[in-house]
């Protein structure tokens, strides 16, 4: 019979009239116990071997347990030290047999209550007694047997070690083995070693001398070595997913400057130039360069004239001052709306005839705090619609579809107020895990007096949230600054999980 | 976002309603008033959007509840009783604060809780309408204090505002026992120095008088002498500002309130040199709003009386216009500062209709979608870098100076890669954060200081953006992508870093040279031009001791940036 050169070996070391175990096989034969384990499964497949399997409870020191075989026991402590001070004569003060004991933390309390228990003396109105002659303790010494793998039989001392978290139990499975009739035959008969190969090679494979060898057994469930690949960034797989479900449905992407006038960015947005949020306090105002001199000037005289008159036959204006100079100023962008006005005014392809659909998953910037949900640079998704006579109930059933595609299906929508668009609403749903209620995006149709300067005159739906805010839904990542920035922990991306 | 505080009993009084506060809650957030939690007093606090500045108080917000139950509809003016007082406007009156409003309110009873509904609703419509009382300002007396200068024939009293030299005229203001003149006020008193900048660059500092003088300061602080208390049964109400309409609007918004709490408002003649306002201005503006555009915009088909239904349940008087299309005449009430266009109504018409009641659907038209080719470019060139075992990064765009120069030992403006002129930010708040970084390298070295504790080897990359100023672009700007990678580890060499640059060209197909250059950042002797197509595009090389002693680093760092569009 022909056996590779552990299973030969195993078998020859078994016996066919004593148990013998795999610890003490692996011994004999030098071998790693796993390796014997391997075979002896082997060789009960062929028959070999009859492997019989024991539960054994065996006890190991916990780290405390470890401490306290080198330092002592603290009860043992406190007992010598307080016969040092010949407490076994007259009872002298704990705090001082504490003192000179070197106990400290939670060990004085551990010494304390032992100490009575086990009848080394007594503790009364904060003065300790010692009997004297208490030479032995079993705990300490089932301590030291355990430390040195020696076997303890008094049950009753290992619990109390247990109970006292000095010693862990565990199960552990013993198996052993006996060699059956078919296995003294084969040995009778003779065992051939067959030639094992770890690796195979070119020379095996040309020469054909595979076909003889026994390829050596692996440990197929042994962990290998740690591989680091490299991986896209979990943001930018957010935005590739969010980038495929929108260009999916029928847009296109928009591209254009982070760094522009405010004319793009607030004005033709129908901004007042003394909202709150366009203070420096909001955005991010630039010193350099300083402002656009090349605004184009019909665009800006009918963007003044909305600010200023408001459009159509009964609209107003805002009763808000409006200054070309404040439109020149530079900032660098808030929200990528400067986009949408760019390509819808025709000054970024050329005039757009309806029906268009475009997007962007771009960076603003907002002068903000730096926490766990605030970035002063994140991404913005920011999509529109235009068409003749688009209605709510398009814009209602565009996000729907959107937001389905991320699990999220019971879009709410709360009326809301932006200066741009109306009727506007902040978008709602329930994390998909956690079950609470989180505002989404924010949404409407663009004004008339949006649209009109810009000579759009069909209706342009519009949304925009945060690619961060989905990507904390997606991910559970809970701080925002381990995703995006130089602070990012490598360990943090490596271990990302993937999205798609 | 405003917050409103109101004490849940006083809304469901104002409101004549029983319902419980779990009910208000639900029919508040019906209107867009979310409920953020409660005061220590007990009050409810609801944020809102920045529209209805009428739901300031809750004298509004029960208003707004009236309507939206049915229990009032279309559009309400308080009556008002013929002037008595008038306000003088004086020539003296700085010209950056040049506009003044006003309001006599009789009998009125408040409690301690209808006097801190008035004081917040105050505060509330300085910090959004009155632009931190930059725009406008509320100043509320108790009338019974002011003695009325005689001006006119017919004997009516009057105030003056006018304008004061700021070291002139001494007052005790609110909170205060000394006699401050304009200029200490600003100096000493706390509110004073809070809102000092206001007017601190003013000649003349606003003031108005009454015959026993100075009584108030805007829009700063009020005098002791007519503070308003639970006893006060008159008040004047005055504001000043930048613009009429804004103080106006903001004074009928009181008025309306103080009107719901059972008082009666007298008009104020305003009188300047050369025009009379009569004040409070509760006029009604009428805008026209096409039923067909009401259909489009709400994707559905109504009948007029639901229009009509709809307008009066938001608070608006609606007539149908019949003729060749059909229409509406809206009245809108003087308190809805947010309606500029017909747009606007038609928004309230889907309020009070129920916006959940419009069933979703998609949008008819068909399109094409696409990526852009520049994201598409910057993906191709990621995808090349993560397969040659690159860490994909995405850092900050903005950096500052010390971290995109000097500890990468450039100069600004020397002509390497890196040295560009920035975009800088200005009266940044962080000095972490000033300008738009000019290349990316600095980030991934700052990467590689962050994660010394972490396994090598580490190699890491960007493919983002840099900008640097340049007056031939439309912004100033040129905002360009750049790719960007290092590579840490004990034996990481410049070959290391060259192999990346010549599997990226071969898989974009362009032609790669390195010619020796120097660059501040590498070592001399290790650093190349990387010339892509011929071009200039970058650099390559291995970091200088100095760049990696810097930023904590033990261990050799080989690296490269190139501009992405010479992969095209």
């Amino acid at each position: 019979m022909r056996l590779a050169p552990t299973q030969a070996a195993v078998l020859e070391a078994a016996s066919a009239t004593e148990d013998r175990t795999i610890e003490r096989l692996a011994e004999e034969l030098g071998e790693k116990p796993e390796t014997v384990t391997g075979a002896v499964f082997a060789l009960e497949e062929e028959g070999l071997l009859d492997v019989s399997e024991e539960e054994i409870e065996g006890v190991s020191l916990t780290e405390e347990g470890e401490t306290y075989v080198e330092m002592g026991l603290p009860e043992r402590r406190l007992y010598e030290t307080a016969l040092e001070l010949d407490a076994d004569e007259e009872p002298v003060s704990m705090g001082e047999v504490i003192g000179r004991s070197g106990l400290e933390g939670s060990e004085v309390d551990i010494a304390l209550s032992n100490y009575a228990r086990k009848g080394y003396g007594e503790i009364d109105s904060g003065e300790l007694s010692a009997t004297a002659g208490r030479e032995e303790d079993e705990e300490a010494d089932a301590l030291a047997l355990i430390a040195a793998e020696e076997p303890v039989t008094d049950e009753s001392v290992l619990d109390d070690l247990t109970r006292r978290d000095l010693v862990a139990r565990r199960e552990s499975t013993v198996r052993s083995v006996t060699v059956t009739e078919e296995g003294v035959t084969a040995l009778m008969e003779g065992i051939e070693e067959s030639e094992t190969v770890g690796q195979i090679t070119p020379e095996l494979l040309t020469t054909g001398e595979w076909e003889a060898v026994e390829f050596a057994e692996y440990n197929v469930e042994a962990d290998a070595a740690e591989v680091v690949g490299g991986k896209k960034h979990v943001l930018r797989q957010t935005a590739d997913r969010v980038k495929d479900v929108l260009v999916g449905m029928g847009f296109e992407e928009m591209d254009g400057p982070h760094v522009d006038s405010e004319f793009w960015i607030n004005d033709a947005l129908f901004m007042p130039q003394d909202h709150p949020a366009r203070t420096h306090w909001d955005q991010f105002a630039l010193e350099k360069p300083e402002e656009m001199d090349n605004l184009p000037e019909d665009l800006l005289d009918r963007v003044r004239s909305a600010h200023l008159e408001g459009v159509g036959e009964d609209g107003e204006g805002y009763h808000s001052p409006w200054t070309e100079e404040v439109a020149r100023g530079m900032d660098l962008r808030g929200h990528t709306t400067s986009l949408s006005m760019r390509y819808l005014s025709g000054e970024a392809v050329g005039d757009l005839e309806p029906p268009q659909r475009y997007f962007s998953v771009e960076k603003v910037y907002r002068n903000d705090t730096l926490d766990p949900t605030h970035l002063l640079e994140f991404f913005q998704i920011e999509g529109w619609v235009m068409a003749e006579d688009l209605s709510v109930r398009d814009l209602k059933g565009t996000f729907t579809e959107f937001y389905e595609r991320f699990g999220i299906t019971d879009l709410q929508f709360k009326p809301h107020y932006n200066p741009y668009t109306e009727p506007s609403f902040e978008l709602f749903g329930h994390h998909p895990e956690t079950g609470e209620l989180i505002e989404i995006g924010n949404s409407g149709m663009f004004r008339p007096e949006v649209l009109e300067p810009l000579g759009v005159e069909c209706d342009v739906m519009a949304w925009g949230l945060a690619l961060e805010r989905l990507a904390m839904l997606i991910t559970g990542a809970e701080d925002i600054r381990d995703l995006h920035g130089t602070l990012a922990d490598i360990e943090f991306l490596r271990n990302a999980e993937v999205i798609y | 976002m405003p917050v409103v505080d109101i004490d849940p009993d006083e809304l469901r009084q104002l409101t004549g309603t029983e319902r419980d506060d779990d009910r208000l809650k639900d029919d508040l957030f019906g209107l867009g008033l979310e409920y953020e939690g409660e005061t220590e007093d007990g009050d409810l606090q609801f944020e809102f959007a920045p529209d209805r500045l009428d739901r300031l108080s809750v004298e509004g917000v029960a208003r707004s509840l009236r309507y939206h139950y049915g229990e009032d509809r279309g559009t309400y003016v308080p009556p008002t009783n013929d002037a008595d007082w008038t306000i003088e406007v004086e020539d003296s009156v700085p010209d950056e604060r040049p506009y003044v409003t006003g309001a006599v309110v009789r009998g009125i009873d408040l409690d301690e809780k209808g006097l801190d509904s008035l004081i917040q609703l105050q505060e509330k419509l300085h910090a959004t309408m009155g632009r931190k009382r930059a725009k406008g300002a509320i100043g509320i007396h108790d009338l019974t204090m002011l003695k009325g200068e005689s001006v006119s024939e017919e004997g009516g009293p009057s105030i003056r505002y006018t304008g004061v030299d700021p070291d002139g005229p001494r007052f005790v203001p609110l909170d205060s026992d000394a006699e401050l003149t304009p200029a200490e006020v600003l100096e000493e008193h706390p509110t004073g120095r809070e809102y000092a900048d206001l007017v601190s660059e003013y000649e003349r500092y606003p003031a108005i008088y009454d015959e026993l003088g100075l009584f108030s300061f805007p829009p700063v602080i009020n005098g002791r002498r007519t503070e308003v208390s639970t006893d006060s049964r008159e008040l004047f109400v005055e504001l000043t500002g930048t613009d009429q309409w804004t103080i106006d609007k903001m004074c009928a918004i009181v008025c309306y309130a103080l009107s719901a709490r059972g008082a009666t408002i007298e008009e104020v003649e305003v009188e300047y040199p050369d025009r009379t306002l009569l004040r409070p201005d509760f006029e009604i503006r009428e805008k026209r709003v096409s039923h067909e555009r009401i259909e489009g915009m709400l994707g559905m088909e109504f009948d007029p009386e639901t229009v009509i239904d709809c307008f009066e349940r938001a608070g608006l008087s609606a007539t149908q216009v019949l003729g060749e299309e059909t229409a509406y005449d809206v009245e809108v009430p003087p308190y809805r500062v947010d309606v500029l266009h017909p747009v606007d109504l038609i928004d309230d018409v889907g309020r009070a209709y129920g916006f959940d009641g419009l069933i979703p659907k998609y949008p008819e038209v068909s399109t094409v979608g696409a990526r852009h080719e520049r994201t598409r470019l910057e993906d191709a060139a990621r995808n090349v870098l993560v397969g040659l075992g690159f860490e994909d990064t995405l850092n900050f765009h903005l950096i500052n100076e010390a971290e995109n120069y000097e500890r990468l030992r450039v100069t600004p403006g020397e002509g390497v890669l890196g040295a560009g002129d920035p975009a800088t930010i200005r009266e940044p708040y962080s000095e972490d954060y000033t300008m738009v970084r000019t290349w990316a390298l600095p980030s991934l070295v700052m990467v590689l200081e962050n994660n010394t504790h972490r396994s090598y080897p580490q190699n890491l990359a960007e493919v983002g953006f840099a900008a640097e100023l340049d007056d031939s672009t439309e912004t100033g700007v040129r905002e360009r992508r750049t790719v960007a990678g290092v590579l840490a580890r004990t034996d990481a060499s410049y070959e290391d870093a060259k192999g990346v640059l010549q599997a990226l060209a071969r898989n974009f197909e362009v032609d790669l040279e390195t010619p020796p250059t120097e660059h501040p950042t590498f070592i001399d002797g290790r650093a190349a031009s990387v010339v892509i197509d011929g071009q200039p595009a970058g650099v390559v090389g291995e970091i200088h001791p100095e760049v990696l002693v810097e930023h904590d680093l033990e261990l050799p760092v080989a690296a490269f940036e190139f501009r992405l569009d010479t992969l095209e």
